[in-house]
């Protein structure tokens, strides 16, 4: 079975997958344990499943496990280490943004993706196209205000 | 036992919800201890605890002085672990650092010590957690505190009195809740106890308890439970609704298949596997399928609605009455059928269980919301007996009422034994869409009459919608209330002259049905809230101003008037829209609460519906936490709006549509209204508030769509057929 070397949050592991399709949202919950990152539709609509690769907010629930070898990834956990990343939980939790909270993780990469891509405060939530059922978006809108 | 309660999985309808019909109001707070405390209580007094020490079900306190308080109900973001756990702290004179939540195990006795006071049993919904807990939870937290006081007593001698922060005061020295636990244990508890009257947590926006560890990503949802040695699961169920498993293909892949009944269950090394492979092995799986496909087609149960909504000869239920209304010959006069369709409850997490079923135990890790049911459930699966079941409630990532069913623990169950492992079951979206218990499709006719004063004079109310309750009983109606289908219909506070509020059940229907967020209201706030506003249309009236006048005056309502005037000086009603723009408003008594909402809307580039803004006035009685107040009606508002302008689950001879997002269209950040909200201050008990911001929301956005437009509409969703992608 293929094996493949990852940069998770800063650490390095190494996964044995099944089938080099393995998405990586799967090897990140499944096989690595970071359980942080969502599963929603698996069909790159929802967003839940975002994480930073290389500093960009990209679905993983479709990037198969290779294409992720080589480049930093960083799940919701990690989010604490990256000095933007912790901005925006820090928005988040001031604003107290989440309900069931199932999809914030997506939501937080997505501010973070969007904040390391140059915008700030109101450009952050043009940016943001995740999906929300509990309709957290008016907190979502106060949280990026500042940033 | 648990076969014999009187609120069972078939009593599931809001008016035993809501007025504990079969249940005796419970008094939940006894003080009793669990096995674990047993050495606390055999413990000479004055000796310190070395564990965490139950006070009653719900209070334990660790000799760090930390309190942790059990909640009954489930925290799905409505906040309820945190409002609860408030009560608590206001009662113990508590420093909100020392506060802990965790949800209550699924207790077997009857009376359930977690069950919801207003109807017993221990679930989650009705917006009920707050109404039924306040008082009972405030009270048992009152005992512990006057145990605690007791046990300083005993302990050390002379008066003491609560202080803060974990403290008790005597005799010019102070002790810590902890010094005193190992006494407190030993003593009889009171069976009431004056409630505090400071005012440090309740109706403060005290920060959620469950935030922190959702913006860390730590938080446990039902799909992230791991069990050493666990291995992963999903399902492929019947492409046909009611379709069941005739033949199963050979195990292969490394993965293992398992007859469900309903559905076939894939374990596998990793759930990517495990769906991969049900989607793959979906067409070789032998089907029986159901012989009637008639009862589970839209277009077929369409046409049959539109029938009985005016046959004379339908079988009809008279909800209420109170005169003979005769709107047809009123001087103003409207005659209008409102539909709505099947909907998905769409939560962002899938339906999931972890099980771990061995020879003589059975440990759950679920999301639910129906706690309840899980235990009789497991045990009709395993024989095991009650005491040999664990329910752990993790997170729920959205529920809304689906998260009550046990149709995922039961395959869950199923697959842990037939494998010998623990078990986690995830079903693909595209299961979780094809096999939701969906909220009933309706089809209304509202005949409304005023006279020439503008007196609303007469109402005929017709809905015609299948039952959750009926398929679940197959039983006759013996009070139509009980169908769940009038809720939002019955019990209008507006004066209206004579009114008949009828019920036809839409029968054959076999498309599964359940709760959804809102259940009656979200439909039948739709058709009164629009034919209200067509008949003060019809009169030349303010559609704001003829409701007020409906609740005003001797035999009016005080908090329904409340509201509508809150949100009209919230609104500006009285000033002119922006240009361009219309508004609409929109009314609920409901689950406890006032409600009045009013849309903003303008026409889109492609002229359609813009909705800029909505404002919303509630009345929910005493507020805990206005912060979740609010949160929940900004939440409401949105799930209302999906529902209003894109959302639909319709079935072509069995074969739902819809089984992903991209065709079930969520509001967007970009699409998202600004909400504003007033809470309007009350002296009345808490009400319900997390499902009561969804029904007003489409009355609201059609009554201002007809302002602006002059086009009045009638059929939900406003934009069927629409795509997530589309602009």
């Amino acid at each position: 079975m293929p094996q493949y070397k990852l940069d998770v949050n800063g650490k390095p592991y190494t996964v044995t997958v099944s089938d080099e399709d393995m998405p990586l949202l799967w090897v990140l919950r499944d096989l690595i344990g970071l359980t942080g990152t969502k599963y929603g539709c698996g069909i790159e609509v929802c967003g839940a499943c975002m994480v930073l690769v290389n500093g960009e907010a990209e679905k993983s629930c479709d990037m198969s496990v290779s294409e992720a070898v080589g480049r930093k990834i960083v799940t919701v956990e990690g989010l604490a280490a990256d000095p933007q990343g912790k901005a925006v939980q820090a928005a988040w939790e001031a604003h107290q943004v989440p309900q069931c909270g199932f999809c914030q993780p997506g939501m937080m990469i997505a501010a973070t993706g969007a904040l390391k891509d140059g915008h700030h405060g109101r450009e952050i939530a043009e940016e943001i196209e995740n999906i929300c059922m509990c309709g957290t978006y008016e907190r979502i809108r106060k949280a990026v205000e500042a940033l | 036992m648990q076969e014999s309660l009187p609120v069972g999985r078939t009593a599931l309808d809001r008016r035993s919800f809501l007025t504990g019909a079969g249940a005796a109001l419970i008094i939940p707070f006894s003080v009793t201890l669990s096995p674990r405390e047993a050495a606390a209580k055999g413990a000479a007094a004055g000796t310190a605890a070395t564990g965490p020490v139950a006070l009653g079900a719900y209070i334990s306190i660790s000799p760090a002085n930390i309190v942790t308080v059990a909640i009954g109900s489930t925290e799905m973001g409505q906040g309820i672990m945190t409002g609860l756990a408030q009560l608590v702290a206001e009662e113990l004179g508590l420093k909100w650092k020392q506060v802990r939540a965790v949800h209550a195990p699924a207790s077997t006795a009857w009376p359930n010590p977690y069950g919801n006071p207003i109807f017993g049993a221990q679930l989650t919904g009705g917006s009920t957690s707050m109404m039924g807990w306040y008082k009972p939870l405030r009270t048992a937290a009152a005992i512990v505190r006057d145990v605690l006081i007791e046990a300083a007593r005993v302990q050390y001698g002379g008066t003491w009195t609560l202080g803060t922060g974990g403290q008790l005061v005597g005799g010019g020295t102070s002790c810590k809740f902890s010094d005193v636990l190992a006494t407190a244990a030993t003593l009889t508890p009171p069976t009431t106890a004056s409630l505090a009257t400071t005012r440090r947590f309740i109706g403060k926006r005290i920060p959620r308890l469950d935030i922190r560890a959702k913006v860390r990503g730590t938080a446990v949802f039902g799909m992230d439970v791991e069990v050493p040695g666990m291995v992963f699961a999903s399902v492929v169920h019947c492409p046909t609704l009611g379709g069941t498993v005739k033949s199963v293909p050979a195990s292969r892949g490394g993965a293992t298949f398992v007859n469900l009944g309903k559905a076939v269950g894939v374990v596998a090394a990793d759930t990517w596997t495990a769906m991969r492979t049900a989607r793959s092995i979906a067409g070789s799986i032998g089907w029986t399928l159901p012989t009637d496909l008639a009862s589970r087609d839209s277009s077929t149960l369409d046409a049959l609605a539109q029938d009985l909504v005016r046959s004379t000869s339908a079988i009809r239920y008279v909800a209420e009455q109170d005169g003979s209304p005769k709107p047809a010959n009123a001087a103003v006069k409207i005659d209008a059928t409102y539909t709505l369709p099947f909907l998905a409850h769409a939560a962002m997490e899938v339906m999931n269980c972890t099980a771990s079923v061995t020879a003589d135990r059975c440990e759950i890790w679920a999301p639910t919301q129906g706690q309840q049911f899980i235990i009789p459930a497991v045990r009709a699966i395993t024989g095991l007996p009650a005491d040999a079941i664990t329910v752990n409630t993790t997170f729920v990532g959205g529920g809304f009422g689906r998260k009550i069913e046990v149709d995922c623990v039961e395959q869950a169950v199923k697959l842990s034994k037939a494998v010998g492992k623990p078990v986690k079951l995830t079903w693909s979206r595209e299961e979780d869409f094809r096999n939701d218990l969906y909220r009933p499709s309706a089809t209304i006719r509202v005949q409304a009459g005023a006279d020439a004063k503008h007196a609303f004079t007469g109402l005929v109310y017709r809905n015609v919608s299948p039952s959750i309750r009926l398929q679940r009983t197959q039983s006759d109606i013996t009070n139509p209330e009980d169908t769940g289908a009038v809720a939002g219909a019955v019990g209008l506070p507006y004066r209206i002259g004579a009114r008949l509020i009828e019920y036809v059940p839409l029968l054959p229907c076999d498309i599964p049905l359940g709760y959804w967020r809102s259940v009656g209201e979200s439909y039948n706030t739709f058709a009164v809230e629009s034919a209200v506003d067509e008949l003060a249309r019809a009169a030349g009236q303010d559609p704001l101003a003829f409701r007020k006048a409906l609740v005003s005056g001797p035999g009016g309502d005080s908090r329904a008037l409340g509201v509508l005037t809150a949100v009209e000086t919230l609104s500006g009603w009285s000033k002119a829209p922006p240009r361009g723009s219309a508004r609409g408003v929109a009314f609920l008594k409901g689950f406890g609460s006032y409600i009045a909402l009013v849309a903003e809307v303008s026409k889109s580039s492609k002229a359609e519906i813009d909705v800029g803004k909505v404002y919303c006035a509630i009345d929910c009685g005493l507020v805990v936490n206005p912060d979740s107040v609010e949160g929940q009606i900004q939440g409401g508002i949105a799930h209302g709006l999906g529902a209003a302008l894109w959302n639909e689950q319709r079935f072509v001879n069995g074969k739902p549509g819809v089984s992903n997002y991209d065709r079930y269209p969520v509001i967007k950040l970009q699409q998202m209204p600004t909400v504003s909200v007033t809470i309007v201050r009350s002296a009345a008990d808490p009400g319900g508030v997390g499902e009561t911001g969804v029904p007003c929301v489409a009355p609201a956005v059609a009554n201002a769509w007809a302002e602006l437009t002059g086009t009045r509409l009638r059929s939900l969703p406003f934009y069927p057929g629409r795509r997530m992608d589309d602009d």
